[in-house]
Formats: structure tokens, sequence, C-alpha cells
């Protein structure tokens, strides 16, 4: 028992020593504009006020771009996930010519620097229509997401012991429909961290969002967050922090609606080899 | 046979998904619309000064809409040329006016020469902004409004230090701070002029005052002059002055911290920066705060202050070129650029001109060289090391005058 | 292990059985079929664009006429001949294997700590590494450069208290000192990833295995080795691979957290000098140089990994 204490006191101490950029973020949220920068830190405001939160939410065009970031990110993860899970399973389980070309295209694409692809894709896009859209910045996201979740995807259909993938399947069935029903929630682990990888990635993005973005009912979180530092005046430092307090929001809430399937022990219950 | 249909269907029905939502939004640029992109400063600053220009233009063009972007300084310009590459560039936009030449040179802009006429005081348009608008003897920007610098100072702290009257030369101003250092000896870190130690905007002023310069043309090229005798007596007034006033770190930039910051903590009795600097002094300090001009090292003389600013130009590749001039119209009036002198900036024209410390200031002003590559210079961050080097001691103000001026000469002939 | 041992080997055979029976034919074509359009319809073109960018003079002028001019390879020479290039690709990978190194071994250290932790706690510790993950990057930068920051940072704040250090700590001092801060601010923001991506691969490693192993002596650490991480071994080659790419092409923190006002060659990153001298002086054709330059020295570094990763699916 006091060795599980023990590991429970490094958990505690990990959190604290991790969440403290996020702790004073949210902490000077509430701080009042004199003791934001002050000369000696205040930990925790003794006179906490709202009235950066007030800012933010009033701040033209808060609700419009928290609805933006949302549609554009769960489609985003949406779809990339069906589309990478399909991949995965293709490479992990099939032999097939141009299979060997496939993987190099999936990791070298993440091998150009982004910063580059700016202008060339920005060029495409506005040839479909697509520049001021939800849609281009989601067809920009799936891409970006793609390579990535179908490599991870891959690795976590791998790595199912051959024991419990054959447990599993009833009469050696090898219909394909059979064999991705059953295949799902033993990778479903996988496809959880993928897909809150995938939305945090989305939601976070800025540079493609903001060059192809330019309607600002139509812009998202992360666009609208720059805002307040793209003055060449003075930064509302309170309100950009409870703004980003707020915005965080959305992640940490799709992250405890999935988190149980990260469960340790999901095979414990399996059918005995 | 059913795994495969099911397979097939589940990526038919993606697909569709996106083809789907693709062709149902897109937005055609509306037939008569003129899009313009200011930067975020005039939407939190001054929104009734667009909307009375909106209003104008929508008058006099009816059937037209006018769809204001705000850009941020940041990117504004990587978002720009992504349109110039994609052809859907804006009809108006915000430059700043160290930004312009580059563009200008490149032909981004288009000539609006035979509209200048029309435009409100353009017979007395500061020359600094004018000239940043100006290439090879064409119109291509519109001065917007400009903003120099001032001494921001604390009239208590003034007082208590014994400085009965505001110092009108160099040498009185460092006497003063020797008495304002004395006086705050017990706060730590205490600087009687806060300024940063990179500010390049202030350091150069100390250049142009004693008759020095960044660089000059010469025979069709660029030459470097910080090594020149006066640039360099220029930089050594600079460096006693900071290390006799400020305890800024001395390779900070000045805006980290802001100084206006380190003033509402009682951290300087002055700080050197933009007029609006006043705004954000903090509660503690509102209302002991005023300004005065930065004295020259000629006594009764202002220093020549760098007069930012910004212009507003049409892209070249714009449809609608002739309206968007007429925008620009509408946008500089004379009402307008009185709302704008009324928020504290510099109006674009000298007979518009008040007698606010900020607009006293710009009397005197310095611009940087006129050279398509100066931004790599400012973007190398040239200037910026050459004073830290000199602060720090690294590198003599001789030395570090001598390879900052090499360098940019390198830079601006675009070697 | 002489269990674990035989168990694998048993299922190395198992696995040969069902490989064959799911068969071929055109399923997988249409399984990959989506990705490969959608990333073909986007990206096919700005690849295309960039390999023919990198061969021409793209400056502004350029851009706006919308035609470059062709001068065969002379960006990549005067890439290659510039010694900024090559002090920063030595920098930038010295960066990136202390990255790399870092996070994962942090991120494995972390999820095995996760297995061993009470529920609420590992709630608590995964809900903080979410909190992380999910503070926008810019924000994080801020925030990071107010813990350091030389007038009133609690981080110098809390080491002058502790005696360790002054109060007016200049971070931006020395190109180690600042670069070794970004390297925190990195890894610190990499780690939830990867610790929870390897804490959900360790809920695939059977319990009976490693509770075999256990009744059969094997200390902790060789449990690990001989049970776990071969398990692991497809999921940390896929961290490995893809923290190499990202830390080597990293942007935004360096240069926000350095600030662009004391950006310098002397503390160039590969993504900085990209973008200092493709899109700062608006030469679009050394961009593209650069950046196919470093699409050839990140595949170099991740090569082995790679190609570990598609040997481990290739089975037989």
């Amino acid at each position: 028992m006091t060795r599980r204490a023990g590991w429970n006191a490094v958990g505690i101490a990990l959190f604290v020593v991790m969440v403290f950029p996020v702790f004073w973020m949210v902490s000077t949220a509430f701080k009042p504009d004199d003791q934001i920068n002050s000369l000696t830190p205040t930990w925790v405001s003794g006179s906490p006020t709202l009235g950066h939160f007030s800012d933010a939410i009033h701040k033209a065009f808060f609700w419009d771009v928290v609805k933006n970031s949302l549609i554009i990110v769960l489609v985003a993860v949406g779809i990339a996930m069906v589309l990478a899970f399909l991949a995965a399973v293709a490479l992990a389980k099939y032999r097939f010519t141009g299979r060997k070309v496939f993987i190099v295209l999936m990791i070298g694409i993440q091998m150009i620097p982004g910063t580059g692809l700016i202008i060339p894709l920005y060029v495409v896009l506005a040839r479909y229509h697509q520049v001021d859209t939800l849609t281009g910045v989601i067809l920009v996201y799936i891409s970006a997401v793609l390579p990535f979740s179908v490599w991870t995807l891959r690795g976590f259909i791998l790595g199912i012991p051959k024991d419990l993938e054959e447990a599993a399947m009833v009469d050696g069935s090898t219909r394909l429909g059979a064999f991705v029903r059953i295949l799902l929630p033993l990778v479903a682990p996988g496809l959880v961290a993928t897909s809150v990888f995938a939305f945090i990635t989305s939601w976070n993005e800025y540079i493609y969002a903001r060059i192809l973005l330019n309607d600002q009912a139509k812009q998202t979180v992360t666009v609208w967050l720059s805002y307040f530092q793209g003055t060449s005046r003075n930064v509302d430092w309170g309100a950009l922090m409870a703004a980003s307090t707020l915005t965080a929001i959305p992640v940490v809430v799709f992250f405890l609606l999935l988190q149980r399937r990260i469960a340790f022990g999901l095979t414990a219950g399996a059918v005995k080899g | 046979m059913r795994t495969r249909v099911f397979v097939a269907a589940l990526a038919a029905v993606a697909l569709g998904v996106v083809a789907a939502t693709a062709s149902a939004s897109g937005d055609r640029a509306a037939a008569n619309k003129l899009t313009v992109w200011l930067q975020v400063d005039a939407q939190s600053g001054w929104p009734d000064v667009v909307a009375a220009a909106n209003k104008q233009f929508t008058t006099d063009h009816p059937g037209w809409t006018v769809d204001v972007q705000y850009q941020n300084w940041g990117d504004h310009l990587q978002k720009f040329d992504a349109t110039l590459a994609g052809g859907n560039s804006p009809d108006v936009i915000e430059m700043g006016n160290t930004e312009m030449v580059k563009y200008m040179a490149a032909g981004a802009f288009a000539d609006i020469s035979s509209s200048k006429a029309t435009f409100a005081n353009s017979a007395n348009w500061l020359k600094g902004l004018a000239a940043s608008g100006t290439y090879g003897g064409h119109l291509y920007g519109v001065p917007y409004y400009a903003g120099s610098r001032v001494v921001t100072y604390r009239t208590d702290a003034y007082a208590k230090a014994g400085i009965k009257k505001l110092p009108s030369s160099l040498a009185e101003f460092t006497a003063a701070a020797h008495k304002l250092a004395a006086k705050n000896s017990s706060t730590k870190g205490f600087s009687p002029v806060y300024v940063a130690g990179t500010d390049w905007y202030f350091a150069m002023s100390f250049v142009y005052d004693f008759g020095g310069q960044i660089a000059k043309t010469s025979g069709g090229k660029w030459q470097g002059s910080l090594d020149s005798p006066q640039s360099i007596a220029g930089l050594t007034a600079f460096k006693n002055f900071f290390l006799a006033a400020s305890k800024a770190s001395k390779t900070s930039d000045e805006a980290h911290p802001a100084p206006y910051d380190v003033y509402a903590q009682g951290g300087a009795a002055s700080i050197i920066g933009p007029g609006w600097y006043s705004c954000c002094v903090g509660n503690k300090f509102k209302t002991t705060t005023a300004q005065f001009v930065m004295p020259s090292h000629k006594k009764g003389q202002p220093m020549p202050g760098f007069l930012g600013g910004s212009n507003l130009a049409v892209p070249a590749s714009s449809a609608n070129k002739a309206l968007a001039a007429d925008w620009l119209k509408d946008f500089t009036s004379t009402d307008n650029e009185r709302a704008l002198q009324a928020k504290g900036n510099i109006p674009n024209a000298t007979n518009l001109l008040g007698t606010s410390v900020n607009e006293r200031a710009a009397a005197q002003s310095w611009f940087v060289p006129a050279a398509k590559h100066w931004v790599d210079v400012e973007n190398g961050n040239i200037l910026r090391n050459m004073l830290a080097q000199i602060l720090t001691g690294k590198l003599t103000v001789k030395q570090a005058a001598a390879s900052a001026s090499d360098n940019i000469t390198s830079v601006l002939n675009g070697l | 292990m002489t269990v674990a041992a035989e168990t694998t080997s048993k299922w190395s055979r198992r696995r040969r059985l069902t490989w064959a029976r799911v068969g071929r034919g055109s399923v997988p074509y249409l399984l990959i079929a989506p990705v490969v359009g959608v990333l073909g319809a986007l990206l096919a073109y700005p690849l295309y664009r960039l390999v023919v960018l990198s061969l021409q003079q793209y400056t502004l002028f350029e851009l706006i006429q919308h035609k470059g001019k062709w001068i065969g390879l002379d960006n990549f020479r005067s890439i290659l001949q510039d010694q900024v290039f090559w002090h920063t690709v030595l920098r930038t990978v010295i960066f990136t294997v202390a990255n790399v190194g870092l996070t994962i071994v942090g991120g494995m250290l972390i999820a095995l700590l996760l297995v061993r932790v009470s529920g609420w706690v590992r709630v608590l510790v995964m809900a903080g590494l979410v909190l992380v993950w999910a503070m926008p990057q810019v924000v994080a930068v801020q925030v990071w450069y107010w813990m350091t920051n030389y007038q009133n940072g609690v981080v110098n704040w809390v080491l002058a208290e502790l005696h360790l250090g002054d109060l007016q700590h200049d971070w931006n001092a020395t190109t180690f000192s600042s670069l070794s801060l970004v390297t925190l601010l990195i890894v610190w923001g990499a780690l939830p990833f990867v610790a929870i991506t390897l804490y959900a691969a360790l809920s695939q490693v059977p319990g009976e295995l490693v509770e075999a192993a256990e009744i059969d002596g094997a200390k902790p650490s060789r449990v690990f080795r001989d049970v776990t991480l071969p398990i692991l071994t497809p999921i940390l080659l896929i961290l490995t691979s893809l923290s190499i790419l990202w830390d080597f092409g990293v942007f935004v923190q360096p240069y926000l957290l350095i600030n662009p006002s004391h950006i310098h060659p002397g503390n160039y990153l590969m993504s900085i000098y990209l973008f200092q001298e493709g899109f700062q002086k608006a030469d679009y054709g050394k961009g593209a140089a650069i950046s196919l330059l470093m699409l050839v020295i990140v595949a170099a570094m991740s090569f082995f990994y790679v190609r570990k990763m598609v040997k481990v699916g290739e089975v037989e």
C-alpha cells in the first residue's frame, strides 16, 4: 500500500510541476491589471476579478469563433479518424503492391516543413474557391492530421496481441466487416489517443487558419486570440489569459469524455487463449 | 463481396461529405464589394473614423459595400504575399511606412499619382510619410497617420528630485537623471529614464542628432554610414546617456517589458516612446504624468525623433482601383484626420498639426533609408546587435559601428 | 523469461496463419483510396510547386508577376556555400536529439507512473497533461516568457529566493541558455501526447503476461525489457520518428520565446533560418530549396527508425 502511496506522491508532484504554467495563465485571468505586471509575483490574487472573462466573452465574435472552431475541428477529426483507420487496417493487415510507396509517402509528407507549403497550398485552395471558407480549413486540417494518424493507428493495430484477436474472432471469420468490428474495441485506446491529438492539433492551429480566413465571423479561436496582441499598442493580458482559459475548455471536455476508453486492463477481461 | 461493397460505400460517403460541403459553401467575391485591410489599431482605437469613411463611400457609390478586414502587424505581410500569389488581394491595404519600399519596388501597388489632387491636404503632407509612399517619382501610398517619440515623465518624481525646469539639452537631461538616481537609490533597479538597451528607434535619434545617418546612396549603391565620425559621436552619446539613466537590460528590446509597465510599477521616473504611452501608466501615477520633447545635445532644440506611421496603398491587382482611390479620399478627409488627431495620433498634413507634445516632437524627425532591402536590416536585427555589443562592452563603439556598417552595406545592396 | 519467450514465439506462428487467412484483392486499395484522394487533391500540386520553385528565382517581384526565372541549382548552391546554413544544421541536429531524447524518455516514465498510481491520481495527472496539451502555443510561450522575464519573472524570483540565481537573470544572454529554455518549453508541451499515447499502448500489454513473468521471479526492469518493450516497439518507433520530424522543424516556440528582436544567425534553428531567408526576405525560391534540404536532412535523421518501423509491420 505504501508503494502505491509513494507513486501517488510522485504523480501529484508531477501534476503540480507540469500544470504550473497553466495555473499561471488561469490565475492571471483573475488578477486585476496592476497585479499582472507587478515586480513581485502574485501567486493567487487577493482581489480576484471576473472583469477579464467578461471582456473576453463580450469581445466581438467570441461565440462565432467558438462555433467555427468546434465545427472545423469536429468535422476534420471525425473524417480523418475514419479515413485513417481504414488506411491503417490496409497497411497493417494486407499485403499489396504499392504498399511501400504509400508508407514512404505517409512519412515523407510529414517531413516537409509546413511553412514552405503555405503559399502553394493557398494558391491551390484559391483555385477551388475554398479561401475564406470553413471547408477549406477543414481540408487542410484533415491533410495535416492524416499521415500521422495513419501511422499511429497502424502501430496500435500491429500492437494488438494476436492471441486476443483470434480469441475474439468467432468461427475464424474472414469477412472484413466483422473483422473491423472486432478490431475496433481492441484498438480503441489508440483511436482515442490519436483523435485527442488530432483534436488538439487542429484546435490550436494558427497560421493556416490566419492565412485562409478573412471574414472575422468565420475565423477560428486561435485567430481571434491573436487579435488581443495584434495592435502596436497596449496588450490586454488579463483578457487574453481569460480568453485562452475559456478556449482550452472544449479540449479538456473532449478529453474527459473519452478518457475512460484509455483504460488500463481493457484486455483484462479477454477470453483466455 | 459484401465487405467490398461496405468498404466502397464507406469511402464514397466520406468523400461525398467533403465534396458536398465544399460545393455548398465558398464565398465568391461579391460583385460590388470593396475589400479593405486595416490594422486592428483602427478597430479598437478609432472605429468611428472607419465608419464615417464607409458611410461617405456607400453614399457616393450606391450598390457598393465596404468589407473592412482587420489584420495583425505580426503576420499581415505573410497574408498579403499569399493573396498576391493567389490573385485575390484586397483593394486597399494599410502598410507600415518602413514596409512600403520593398513592395513598391516589386510593383505590388497601383500608381495613384493621378488621384493625388483629390486627397485632402495632399499639398501639405508630412514629408516623411509622403516620402515613404513615393517611389521613382510616382505616388503609391497615401499618408494615413504618424507617431513620434516623446518623454513621458512623473511630475512628482521630478519635483521631489529638485528638477524645476524641464531639460532643454542632453547635458541637462543627464544631470537630471543623476539627481533622480540619487533621490531614488533605495528602489532596486530604478531607472531615472527607462530605455531598453536595443531600442534602435531611440538610439538612432542620437546618430541623426549629431549629423550622422544610417546609410546613404552614392553612385546608385548604398553605403552604410554608421562608421562616420558624426555617427560614432552620436552612438557614444547614446551609450553615455544609457549608462547614466537606464537600468534596463542591455540586450532587451523596447517591448519586452513594455516601458509603461515598468513605469506603472514605480520602476522609472520617465520613459521614452510613442505619445500614447501615457494611456497605460497605471492608476497610481495617472494624475502626475506629463510629457516633454526629448532635447537635442544642442541646447533649445528637439532631438530628431523617429517618425513612425502608416500608409494606405492600392494593390496593382485590384479590380477596383478607381473606387479604392475614392475610398482613400474619404478615409483621409480632413474631418477624419482631425478625429485621428483627437485620439492622440499625428495627422498626415502640416496644416493640421497642433501643439501637443507628440506633434511638436514631429517637427524634427528622421526616417530609415528608402532602400528596398531595408526590412532585411530590421529583420536581421543588425542595429539591435550593434547596440547590445556597444552597451555590454563586447566591442568598442568604433568596432561595433564599423561591423554593422559593413553588414548594412551588403544587405541594402541585396548581397 | 522463458514463459515470455515461449509465448511470443507461439504468437508469431499464429500471426502467420491469421495473415494468410485475411486475404488480398482490391480491398486494401479501396481502404487507402480516400486517404490518397484527399492528400492527392490537396498536396500534389503544392509539392510539385515546391520543387519547381526551388529551381527558380522567385522573389516578391516574380510572385507579383506570377512568373519565375529558371536558375537551375543556384539556390541550392548559395545555401550549401553559406556558413550560416551548416552551423544552423549542426545546432538544430543537437537541439533535436536533446528534445527527442527528453520527450521519449520522459513520456515513457510518466506512462509507467500512470500505471502504478491510484485511479483518482491517474485522472488528475491525465487531466493535467491534457490541460498542458490544450494550451494554445502562443499563450504558452507568453506565459513562459512571463515566468522567465528579466524584470519580474517568477522563475527568476524563485531562483533568487532559493539563492540559486540572481533576480535579473537574462535567459537570452547566451545561445545555450536561450535554447535550453526553448527545449524545456517544447518538451513540456510534447510530454502529454507521448505520455498518453504510451499509456494507451501499455494498456495493450496483457496483464497475465506481466504477472506470469513476475511470478517467474523477474525484476521490474527485466519485465519491462522482455515483455513490455517488444509490445511497445511499434508505437515507440512511431513516436520517436514523429518527434524527430516535429522537433527538427519546430518554429513557433523558439521564434516567439527567443523573440524576433533577439533572433540572429548565432541562434538560428532550421525553421527560423527558413523563415528568415525564405519569407522575411521574400525569396521564395530559396525558401523552397531550404524546405527540400530540410526534408533530406530529417529523412536522414529518422531513416533508421522509419526503416525499423516498416520492417516491424512486414512480418514475413
